[in-house]
């Protein structure tokens, strides 16, 4: 039987998560996992909304900080585009990327202290070097002015020819981004720092659930709306206000910083020049104990959380597509689709783990729904697109199946690979939620205050990262999918 | 006596093994005004671009893809032709603050070309035709001595056509121009080279065409 490149590597995939869900652990250890869910469900009829004002400064402060670091990451996102043909450049912002901004938070912590600055650095680092790779894409797209007739004033001309036809796109990106920033300085709280994450975090441990779903509710208006307040006109404004509403910036303390650097997370043996063995001991120690196991449950949960996020994809993106659903059913599933893609997966993660307790499975649940609804999200948008003839069948599953999906599939295959990536880095921040992935480790790391262990790991975690970057686009090269996505991708990387 | 414009002895351009230009001599003086003619695949685009790399400083040149700036406006299209001539702050606020200037030597231009009243639309909302014209001003506010034009008319219809030729052919000290319409190459030109399969097939000065040639070239664009 000849089989397509893409039934291969779909099987391929799907026996791997097959596999990885034989080894992973998915026990549920709380007494009564489903008492909890419940009364944490009903709690959404009880919202009390008078407490709306009191939740403000979380929102305030999520925003203002999301709004700085995006105003910072843009112009330092800007700048390293330009040089992104440098290969030194790229090298090293694919390591920044690699790196979840939660951890950057972490070590931010230990630099500077719980405050404004480690937020704004968490998120700004990370943030500049993904808004330079998609930025240095996009400008390099966009280029239909003739060589020939381009003169000498370089810049003139990248003004004048470059820019104006990349304009719409970068925008368009930074709100995509934007919309995430706000996301990851929601999570941020769950280290410590006071945003949307820390008052969810307090509100959950003293079981006020409706609580929880005012302020996730507040978010997603915040998210929903933010075409309406952030404007060309307000942008401006806000990006002030956001600076006044943060005042408490510390003085940096460049010694703690320096200390950091050259001796905190310099291998302890180096350290004290304990000798090649000693050294070679310590590494094979946290290799053998930590990094070997953490890595293991990083792919594992990877692989496990990639087919999930299909298997959801592929059934829900007909309830949002005009060729299967009526007005009122997609209004519905937009919705459901809107909230779980706007409610960041640590948060999703934190409250399934309260239910079930730690296993694989709050995190495997987390990671299906965030990803399953943004790319199901994207095949729906697909399938509107398609012209499908007249006398089409009009049997649902003969359309699903004969029709629409072999039409989509490789654009289904290029979004969940895209993903992909997205998927490993969130499954190994996952960890501190107790999971065994590298996050764990790395928290447990912290915890001790063994911070050379910390990098070492975090070291690892980027390599994996990158790793399974090279591997994605092999793939997608492999399957020749990237011609199929006729978007920017915007909501992918 | 005029000095040489251009001068090619033999000279063959071939594209991944394909010979586009196949041992073509011929010479241009200053202030000739020479239309291309051709079918399409003769060579025509070729020679021109081939003519432009050999003279980039004072030839303006209109590709037959126009490489227009989609999102920026009708005026900001034209005005690139002169980035070179100003500095980068100037450019720059020219882009974010049109100068009066500016935009009222581009106007000049551009109702010559029945299309000052798109001045500020973006060039991405223009018809074909429209965008043609938009390339043909930013040639012309170019303001160098030779034109090196491809096809500048292929979009427009017939009075548009002749009124943008005689402006082209008048605005330059010197002009070669591919064209497929016979007719309006014998009316706005004073010398003709034919080419097929990269070969030159004829090269006369208008009056000395007998109507064999003009048959001949009739044939050669169809």
């Amino acid at each position: 039987m000849q089989l397509s490149k893409n039934t291969k590597v779909s099987f391929l995939f799907l026996f791997v998560g097959i596999i990885s869900f034989i080894f992973a652990d998915f026990s549920i250890s709380t007494l009564e996992p489903f008492l909890e869910l419940k009364k944490f469900s009903f709690a959404i009829f009880q919202i009390d909304f008078s407490q709306t004002t009191k939740l403000f400064p979380a929102l305030f402060n999520t925003i203002s900080i999301a709004i700085l670091a995006m105003f910072f990451a843009t112009i330092f996102g800007f700048l390293l585009a330009l040089a992104f043909e440098n290969f030194f450049v790229r090298i090293s912002l694919a390591f920044t990327r690699a790196i979840h901004e939660l951890f950057w938070a972490l070590i931010f912590l230990q630099i500077f202290g719980l405050n404004t600055l480690t937020a704004l650095l968490a998120i700004t680092i990370p943030y500049s070097a993904i808004l330079a790779k998609v930025y240095a894409e996009i400008l390099q797209e966009h280029d239909s002015f003739p060589k020939e007739l381009k003169g000498k004033s370089k810049v003139s001309y990248y003004v004048y020819t470059k820019i104006p036809d990349a304009l719409p796109h970068l925008i368009s990106y930074t709100f995509y981004r934007f919309e995430c920033a706000l996301r990851s300085t929601a999570i941020l709280g769950f280290v410590g720092i006071t945003t949307l994450g820390y008052y969810l975090s307090s509100s959950f441990m003293q079981g006020y659930y409706n609580e929880v779903w005012l302020l996730l509710i507040l978010f997603y208006i915040v998210i929903a709306t933010i075409r309406f307040w952030l404007t060309k006109y307000s942008v401006g404004f806000i990006v002030l206000a956001s600076f006044f509403y943060l005042e408490e910036f510390p003085s940096i303390k460049i010694d703690n910083f320096i200390r950091f650097i050259t001796s905190d997370i310099i291998p302890h043996p180096i350290r004290t020049n304990a000798g090649y063995e000693k050294t070679f001991e310590w590494f094979s120690n946290i290799f053998t104990n930590e990094i070997l196991i953490g890595v293991f449950n990083t792919i594992l949960l990877t692989q496990i959380a990639l087919v999930l996020t299909a298997i959801l994809a592929l059934i829900s993106f007909p309830f949002i597509s005009l060729k299967f659903t009526n007005k009122f059913g997609r209004a519905i599933a937009h919705m459901f689709l809107v909230v779980l893609r706007s409610t960041p997966e640590y948060i999703i993660a934190y409250i399934f783990l309260q239910m079930f307790g730690p296993s694989m499975l709050p995190a495997a649940l987390a990671l299906m729904l965030h990803n399953g609804a943004i790319i199901a999200f994207l095949m729906g948008q697909q399938t509107n697109e398609l012209n499908l003839r007249q006398d089409v069948t009009k049997k649902k599953n003969e359309l699903y199946f004969y029709e629409v999906l072999p039409r989509i599939y490789s654009q289904f295959l290029a979004f969940l690979f895209y993903r992909w990536e997205i998927i490993m880095r969130e499954s190994a921040i996952l960890g501190i939620l107790g999971v065994a992935t590298l996050g764990f480790f790395i928290d447990s790391a912290i915890a001790d205050f063994r911070l050379d262990k910390m990098m070492l790991l975090l070291v690892i975690t980027a390599m994996l990262n990158i790793a399974i970057d090279m591997i994605s686009r092999k793939t997608r090269n492999y399957l020749k999918v990237e011609q199929s996505i006729t978007s920017c991708g915007c909501d992918l990387k | 006596m005029k000095n040489i414009a251009f001068s090619f002895t033999n000279e063959s351009i071939s594209y991944n093994s394909l010979l586009a230009i196949d041992s073509i001599t011929l010479e241009i003086k200053e202030g000739e005004k020479i239309a291309l003619l051709g079918k399409s695949g003769s060579g025509k685009s070729t020679l021109l671009k081939r003519m432009y790399e050999l003279q980039e400083e004072k030839s303006s040149y209109i590709p037959q893809e126009l490489g227009l700036v989609n999102n920026l406006s009708v005026f900001h299209n034209v005005y690139i032709s002169q980035l070179d001539s100003n500095s980068l702050f100037y450019n720059i606020r020219n882009l974010i603050m049109p100068v009066k200037n500016e935009i009222s030597n581009i106007s000049n231009i551009l109702s010559k070309l029945l299309l000052e009243d798109k001045i500020f639309i973006k060039s991405q909302n223009l018809s074909g035709g429209q965008k043609q014209r938009v390339a043909i001003a930013r040639a012309l506010y170019s303001q160098k001595k030779i034109l090196l034009a491809d096809e500048p008319v292929s979009a427009l219809d017939e009075y548009l056509s002749k009124k943008v030729v005689n402006i082209l052919s008048t605005s330059y000290e010197t002009v070669i121009c591919t064209l497929h319409n016979v007719d309006l190459a014998l009316e706005n030109f004073d010398r003709v080279i034919g080419l097929k399969n990269g070969k030159l097939l004829l090269d006369k000065r208008c009056e000395d065409l007998t109507q064999e040639d003009r048959e001949n070239l009739y044939h050669a664009v169809e």
